[in-house]
């Protein structure tokens, strides 16, 4: 298996996982990304090709699990059993990074399937402080929690969101998945100025950076993944992987997903903005 | 107890994606961008549906297919109005579908769609196992005494059908001609398995190869199971075995 590094000389930059480009990717090809990202629930229940594919894709690349079922936000917390399985995943994959979002996906045994944002309180900190601490326990290693797109926000929260998040992540002993896309949509749909979040946010909490696409609706902007980051996107990337250019960095697509070398070029996109931004740091 | 802030607004946003809009929650929300409170909540209430159909038609592609899109996203629509996701996993959803569909009256001119549906689903269930260890063939065969006892391997199901699915499962997508009685009609005996990694076998069983495995798996002695099935000649037996070997089924011998 093969480690990420801990000194991270160049840009390192993967792209998520996904079935469209597994008969490329078991060809072992050059490529030019140095990590994978893989859905957690897509192998957790299963021993089926999703898992199979990780497996092997791991003898040769670091790989990050990337969950949407935790529901770290929900009073509930996280459902029985769910830790456990994450647990014994992780024990066979080695992952370099394990993240989730910071939301919640249901509630009374009901699943919707859904990143749902949380208020911004003190009640959901201190709730998803709890359940960090449950599952940091079980997994035995500090997991990061991802922002999410909204598409509302709540007449009850008390602070921004990025409060909110890094008050999460000091409070809970995590780190932060920071999805600059997540932080763009986010911003144009509630009337907030991006760099405002992203410049909130302190780079020792960040424990990876996550790219990708939404649509725009001519209402509101929709995180759809469907598209390669935006220019706006890549303007704000560029202003946070400058302070923090040993973050890894995630390129997510996962509607309309293009053949292998179209997603490729994006992360070369992002690893030569690294690289360029690099260059800038004093000596 | 009453809820607590953060619980009660879970509980009613959860409500008003899966069941009706709670006018409380509306009341306590802002839309995002041009968006109305009641069309913020209307985005994520879309998309509840638009995901668990999407499980259903990964799970039951050949349904699908039979049964078009227009009658198969009715009954999807109808199934997820009454039928909660319960499980982080969507691939879990879906358990009674099968016998949804079974009881609409798209069943009147595809009688079979349960038994399709049901076939899917050991599909589904049989690609997520876990692959057992196969005895090896040269111990099979060197164990297999009169009162040996077989022990099968989770990743081996045998399913019985009152029709013929396995044909319509595979049935080539760009054949779009009208299914005839003659496509379904008749018993069908399967066994599902997975012989090594992840890919999953489907063999056709004759009635009386149907009925030797089924004794052997419940635990009969080897010639107890075999001498009480009625036409298994000396040859099915062979062959039997030799499938038994080739697709590594067995897991134990006592």
């Amino acid at each position: 298996m093969k480690e990420a590094p801990g000194d991270r000389k160049e840009p390192f930059v993967g792209v998520g996982l996904r079935p469209v480009h597994y008969p490329h990717l078991l060809g072992r090809p050059r490529l030019a990304v140095k990590w994978f990202e893989t859905i957690s629930e897509n192998s957790m229940d299963s021993e089926g090709r999703p898992l199979e594919v990780v497996l092997k894709m791991r003898e040769e690349y670091p790989i990050a699990l990337h969950g949407v079922s935790m529901s770290i936000g929900g009073v509930e917390g996280p459902r029985p059993g769910y830790l456990a399985r994450l647990k014994t995943l992780a024990d066979r994959v080695q992952p370099f990074l394990m993240t989730d979002h910071l939301c919640f996906t249901g509630a009374h045994a009901s699943n919707v399937h859904d990143l749902l944002p949380l208020p911004y309180t003190e009640e959901a900190i201190a709730t998803v402080a709890r359940n960090v601490g449950k599952a940091q326990d079980v997994l035995k290693r500090q997991i990061a929690l991802e922002n999410v797109s909204s598409y509302l926000t709540y007449r009850e929260s008390v602070m921004p969101e990025w409060e909110f998040l890094v008050a999460v992540a000091r409070r809970a002993g995590c780190r932060i998945l920071l999805d600059v896309n997540n932080a763009y949509v986010s911003a144009m749909n509630h009337g907030f100025a991006p760099e405002t979040y992203l410049d909130a946010v302190p780079a020792e909490l960040v424990a990876q950076i996550h790219l990708g696409g939404y649509t725009d609706t001519g209402k509101f902007l929709f995180d759809t993944h469907s598209r390669a980051p935006t220019d706006p996107v890549w303007e704000l990337y560029r202003r946070v992987i400058g302070r923090m250019p040993e973050t890894p960095v995630l390129i997510e697509w996962d509607e309309d997903i293009p053949e292998w070398a179209g997603l490729e070029a994006q992360a070369v996109t992002a690893a030569k903005i690294a690289e360029e931004e690099r260059g800038r740091q004093p000596a | 107890m009453a809820d607590s802030p953060l619980e009660a607004v879970q509980r009613r946003f959860v409500r008003s994606i899966t069941f009706l809009n709670d006018p409380e929650f509306v009341a306590g929300v802002s839309g995002g961008g041009k968006l109305t409170a009641e069309e913020a909540v209307d985005v994520y209430r879309r998309g509840y549906p638009a995901r668990l159909t999407e499980a259903l038609g990964e799970t039951f592609e050949a349904c699908w297919r039979v049964l078009g899109d227009e009658a198969f996203f009715a009954a999807a629509r109808d199934y997820i109005a009454r039928t909660p996701s319960l499980s982080y996993n969507l691939s879990d959803y879906g358990a009674t579908f099968p016998e949804f569909l079974e009881s609409r009256p798209d069943a009147e001119d595809a009688p079979f769609i349960g038994d399709l549906a049901r076939f899917e689903w050991a599909y589904k269930e049989m690609f997520h196992a876990q692959p057992h260890e196969p005895l090896a063939p040269e111990v099979l065969a060197a164990k297999a005494r009169p009162d040996a006892v077989l022990r099968f391997g989770a990743a081996a199901r045998i399913l019985v059908f009152p029709h013929r699915v396995y044909g319509l499962w595979r049935r080539d997508r760009a054949n779009d001609a009208p299914l005839k009685p003659s496509d379904w009609e008749g018993a069908e005996r399967l066994i599902l398995y997975k012989r090594t990694g992840t890919s999953v076998f489907v063999r056709s069983l004759a009635a009386p190869e149907h009925e030797a495995l089924a004794a052997l798996r419940s635990g009969r002695p080897l010639q107890e199971a075999l001498s009480s099935v009625e036409g298994l000649t000396a040859d099915d037996v062979k062959d039997l075995f030799v499938f038994l070997s080739e697709a590594g089924v067995v897991t134990e011998v006592r």
